[in-house]
């Protein structure tokens, strides 16, 4: 009975390795035109989605498959972020396949794009189920290696190609690092066992140990775009195709900051308070430096690379948190983050369908796509965390979880620059609200399913800010 | 009870409704509907009103307090919590009818008075949410509640003050207003913040019963000095005192109510005459045992009052601007009323005669004054303009407000049966028996005055030859809805003095007093006389100047022979000029000076800065993006080596 129980919690995972063979290899019988990979593409997705949801929560410690392999109450809501991402992601990604847009020519191959995505996902889910340095660090090289070919999906457009090169250049130097970081663990520990490695951290530490903590979060911060590790950020975001960095954004980062929860809350958890500064240094130089570089940006891409290195700041501030509470913090926002950014994505995907991508083009929207300017309006206040919308609540637990240990400086430190942030959100707004109307641009036209993602992110936004009881399940699950 | 308490409900919520059913939805769309609906509701309030005060006095409870309801508002600490309630005693069941039943009569003569006006949706949901606030403002059952209300009021005063907001006079009254009685509410709140912290309660019923022998030990820390907590309550008090200053006008700070007769007509009736101003001296006596208790405040306020009684007058005898004529009269009644609380308190003794009279001249009061406002609205509405010059010979054109006119005017000179003469009378003898015998001749005084200023206005405005075209072409009749209103009004300008004599003494009293009574009262039976014949003489030189036969009216009008007395007076004192030039001098230029220079340089230099030094910031991480590869690959070294030696990792 019990091993029965073991397989249902499993069932999601092992759909989703198996998800992307299925689309490919149906796409390999059937015409090029045919619609068919792409309704089971959604229909798998959103049954995993669901399937997901069915797994009860408040597990405590979680349950272990193999000695490897464990579903906690993490575990399944941060499957539950990376499924919501992957689903908006493919969603986004459809109309790149049947026209080009930002002046790029038109995608092909969708099917091998969303099992792309399936794949990160799943690398994603293998991170938070790790139980040892090995299935961790190959879960994060299978979250990362897919999206170098996502951000070179669009084989004509040279910046994308550019951008992609420069992305696994400076993505294999980090793996550099994390797998040097991972070796001098082992060394420490002796063991590659999460619970040992806790273990011989709490006996002592030793240099050692600490070597191999710079690394680890040196080589995260690559893909959590800290400070100085963003770099690449700004370029592979602008070069790669909209759905791609949206999914960057959002995927990319979740499986990164899971990773960190991992670190921190299982191996490191007996350290955590004498790693508490570097994380608060990292936090705070991050969010600073992603804050300062948006204020000026035209491109609403390189601004949006920007905002999410100012984001992952942000959350990095919960990590200093006692374990559930940040735990909790950290979901919760994710989730906010994910539905924001998905929604401004959207926004900027219709913008970019008719015109370029930049500010400018969104001169005079509030006059002639109302519904268009509201939802930009709505996801812009959220990502800037003005109350009643998520965005607000999702910042407030972040930093509520910072300050509940104390570290008053750093929180402070984020909410100051929050102001900052509104200040570049808040333009993005000005051009879409105060400008006057450009008669160049080429007028919007929204799909069927387009409209109908806004609505419903729109919504999502506004009310889980208005009854944040909505997002109980959420609390519940730490029995916060 | 049940019965009233849902009535009681009422009586707020239906001129609530009003304000936000015009305000939001009807008013700009169909102002006769609006005009509808502010009349219905507001009769329903009144009605409410009516009928609570029936049951209340009918019942033995009556001259005890009650709370109908009391929700908590604002927990603050402890035992210090804010609520909102209704109380119901006999000064605040008057109060509910008398402003349900004025707001009632100025919103059925709003629909004629306002009938062509652009906004006439808009005013009446603001007039709405006016008679909303003052009701909020007399059922407090503490000073939070109050304060709130009271300042809710305010705003509303300053929104109808205001509402030609195309005319400049008006916006700068409004201004001045809102201005000058915010000035005075500031020292009421830190009043209320300063009692509140010493006493531990916002409500009445605490604050009243207090007796300050308790209060000698101890000392409150206030910053700059420490004095005793005794002492700490008479100076709360006084701060308390300057709310209520500000708020009826009372001398130096009178000069807003008469320009705030730049409002519509129906606003000065309601709000400057009838009730909102009369909320200062409301609070007073709301407070009447806490100001017992209270050293020599009472004797303040008594000076202030009597003061401000003959000031006002005296000006109000020179005026030609009909509604400024009534302006001062109300700031010279308002006096009156103050003065007879200030009178109660001899020495260390205290007669309560003096609160009664001024509660039941609150009462008579609103009603004649109102009537009066609301004819000389009738007047401006058929002549089109406020000078008394331009009026004359109105009799006959006007007979039914020419009828009223002359109740009213013999209700506030005090004329017997008429209701002024009752409760002028009490307070007059309240004077007396309070033995403040100067105080005491300046009310008879001004008796006279008011009697004098009263039949100037009524004989130039309604004898005589017409001295405007309009009149003399016959364009002149009175308006029904306008009218109706101001004949409704008489009624209780006539009555409500004989009526209400036997209610006010028995009910109207203080029972509960921490200090020694003053039982043995002085009787005047004369008294009565004096007063009626001092007002006949007034009322007979009146006519002799302005309305007998051989009066030189153009002479009497005539601005360019007049002694620079006269001119003094006729200007006000040249309060408004002083106040202007303080205003001017000290505060723009002086204080806003250098806190302008402040802000300039210091606040926007560092503000200036601050954001300069962010953007270069911002220039910086830009310029870092170069995309150059290379480069980029060394931030990933530079970054490990950064943490290395920053991460503060113990390395």
């Amino acid at each position: 009975m019990s091993s029965l129980l073991n397989m249902n919690i499993i069932i999601p995972d092992v759909l989703l390795l198996l998800f992307p063979f299925i689309v490919i290899g149906i796409r390999l019988f059937c015409d090029f035109r045919s619609k068919l990979p792409w309704r089971i593409a959604n229909f798998g997705f959103i049954a995993i989605f669901v399937l997901l949801n069915f797994i009860p929560l408040a597990s405590g410690e979680g349950r272990f498959l193999i000695s490897n392999w464990k579903v906690d109450d993490f575990g399944v809501l941060m499957r539950e972020v990376l499924m919501i991402s992957a689903i908006l992601g493919m969603w986004l990604s459809k109309d790149y396949f049947e026209h080009g847009a930002d002046g790029k020519p038109q995608m092909h191959q969708i099917a091998e794009f969303i099992g792309a995505i399936a794949f990160a996902t799943f690398g994603g889910v293998t991170v938070v189920s790790a139980c040892d340095l090995l299935t961790f660090f190959l879960g994060l090289e299978i979250a990362t290696i897919p999206m170098y070919a996502l951000t070179a999906w669009n084989k004509k457009d040279q910046l994308g190609s550019e951008a992609a090169t420069k992305y696994i250049l400076m993505g294999s130097v980090a793996t550099a690092f994390e797998l040097f970081g991972f070796s001098y663990l082992y060394g420490f520990a002796g063991s590659l066992h999460f619970s040992e490695i806790q273990q011989a951290v709490a006996a002592g530490t030793s240099p050692l140990l600490w070597l191999a903590v710079l690394f680890l979060f040196c080589g995260i911060g690559f893909k959590l775009t800290l400070f100085p590790f963003y770099t690449w950020a700004p370029d592979v975001y602008e070069g790669a195709p909209t759905p791609v960095t949206a999914v960057l954004s959002v995927t990319s980062k979740a499986t990164a900051i899971a990773f960190l929860v991992v670190l921190v809350f299982g191996p490191l958890a007996p350290v955590q308070e004498q790693i508490a500064p570097f994380i608060a240094l990292l936090a705070g130089t991050t969010l600073f430096v992603g804050n300062l570089g948006a204020l000026k940006q035209s491109r609403l891409r390189r601004f949006m690379a920007y905002s999410s290195i100012a984001q992952a700041g942000y959350i990095m501030v919960a990590l200093l948190g006692p374990a559930t509470m940040a735990k909790t913090a950290i979901i919760y926002y994710l989730f906010v983050y994910a539905v924001s950014n998905y929604l401004a994505f959207f926004v900027f995907g219709i913008i970019g369908h008719h015109r370029e991508e930049t500010f400018a083009s969104l001169r005079g929207l509030s006059k002639q796509n109302p519904g268009i300017a509201i939802a930009l309006a709505i996801s812009m206040f959220s990502l800037a965390g003005i109350p009643p919308l998520a965005g607000f609540f999702g910042k407030f637990h972040l930093f509520f979880s910072g300050a509940s240990t104390g570290h008053y400086a750093i929180v402070a430190f984020a909410v100051l620059n929050n102001v900052l942030a509104l200040f570049y959100y808040l333009q993005l707004i000005k051009s879409a609200w105060v400008d006057e109307p450009d008669g160049h641009l080429t007028p919007l036209r929204l799909t069927k399913r387009q409209r109908s993602v806004i609505i419903t992110l729109s919504i999502a936004v506004v009310i889980i800010g208005v009854l944040p009881f909505l997002s109980n399940n959420i609390f519940a699950g730490f029995n916060y | 009870m049940i019965n009233d308490i849902t009535l009681s409900y009422l009586i707020f919520l239906c001129p609530l409704l009003t304000f936000v059913v015009n305000g939001l939805f009807v008013g700009n769309k169909n102002a006769k509907a609006a005009a509808v609906i502010a009349v219905a509701l507001n009769g329903i309030s009144a009605l409410s009103a009516i009928i609570v005060a029936f049951h209340y006095f009918a019942s033995d409870y009556a001259p005890q307090k009650a709370v109908l309801f009391e929700y908590t508002f604002i927990p603050f600490a402890g035992d210090l919590v804010a609520k909102i309630g209704m109380l119901v005693d006999p000064l605040s069941v008057m109060m509910l009818v008398v402003v349900t039943f004025i707001s009632l009569m100025v919103n059925i003569y709003s629909i004629g008075y306002m009938r062509e006006d652009r906004a006439e949706g808009r005013f009446f949901a603001l007039l709405s949410l006016f008679s909303f606030s003052m009701l909020g403002l007399v059922v407090a059952t503490n000073l939070f509640q109050m304060f709130i209300f009271w300042e809710l009021v305010g705003v509303s005063s300053y929104l109808l003050i205001g509402f030609w907001y195309h005319k400049n006079s008006a916006v700068s009254a409004s201004k001045q207003a809102f201005i000058l009685t915010r000035f005075a509410d500031s020292f009421f709140l830190l009043g209320i913040v300063l009692v509140s912290y010493v006493v531990g309660s916002f409500d009445f019923s605490t604050i009243n019963s207090l007796s300050m022998a308790p209060f000698k030990a101890g000392t409150v820390n206030m910053g700059l000095l420490e004095m005793s907590r005794a002492n700490a309550l008479i100076l709360g008090s006084v701060l308390i005192f300057t709310g209520g200053w500000g708020k009826s006008a009372m001398f130096p700070m009178h000069i807003w109510l008469p320009n705030a007769m730049e409002g519509p007509t129906p606003v000065s009736s309601i709000i400057h005459s009838a009730t909102m101003v009369v909320a200062g001296v409301y609070l007073v006596a709301r407070l009447f045992p806490f100001f017992t208790i209270c050293g020599d405040t009472l004797t303040l306020i008594m000076w202030v009052g009597a003061f401000t009684m003959v000031f006002a007058a005296v000006i109000a005898c020179t005026q030609k601007d009909i509604k400024r004529i009534l302006a001062y009269s109300t700031l010279s009644q308002l006096g009156y009323m103050m003065l007879a609380l200030g009178a109660c308190k001899i020495h260390m003794i205290v007669a309560t005669t003096g609160w009664t009279a001024s509660t039941f001249h609150i009462f008579t009061h609103a009603f004649f004054k109102c009537s009066l406002f609301l004819i000389a609205g009738s007047l401006i509405h058929q002549v089109h303009t406020n000078d008394l010059d331009a009026m004359g010979g109105l009799r006959k054109k006007m007979p039914v407000t020419y009828i009223c006119a002359l109740i009213s005017i013999l209700a506030i000179s005090g004329i017997p049966p008429f209701s002024g003469f009752f409760s002028k009378d009490e307070i007059i003898l309240a004077a007396f028996q309070g033995r403040h015998y100067v105080v005491f001749g300046l009310t008879l005084l001004t008796s006279g005055l008011t009697t004098f200023y009263m039949f100037r206005l009524f004989f130039l405005a309604f004898h005589g030859e017409p001295r405007h075209e309009g009149v003399k072409a016959g364009h002149v009749h009175e308006d029904l809805a306008m009218t109706i209103p101001i004949a409704v009004l008489a009624i209780p300008a006539l009555a409500s003095g004989i009526v209400g004599k036997k209610l006010f003494e028995e009910y109207f009293v203080i029972e509960k007093l921490h200090v020694p009574q003053l039982l043995k009262l002085a009787e005047a039976p004369w008294l009565p006389f004096v007063a009626v014949g001092i007002a006949v003489i007034a009322c007979a030189i009146a006519w002799l100047l302005y309305a007998s036969p051989k009066a030189k009216i153009q002479r009497a009008l005539d601005a360019t022979n007049r002694t620079s007395l006269y001119k003094v007076v006729y200007n006000k004192f040249y309060f408004d000029e002083m106040y202007y030039a303080v205003v001017r001098q000290f505060i723009f230029g002086g204080v806003a000076r250098v806190a302008r220079g402040f802000h300039d340089i210091v606040v926007e230099g560092l503000l200036a800065f601050a954001v300069w030094f962010t953007h270069k910031l911002g220039d910086l991480v830009r310029t870092a993006q170069a995309g150059y590869l290379p480069f980029y690959l060394g931030t990933l070294i530079v970054g490990v080596l950064i943490w290395r030696f920053f991460g503060q990792l113990p390395l």
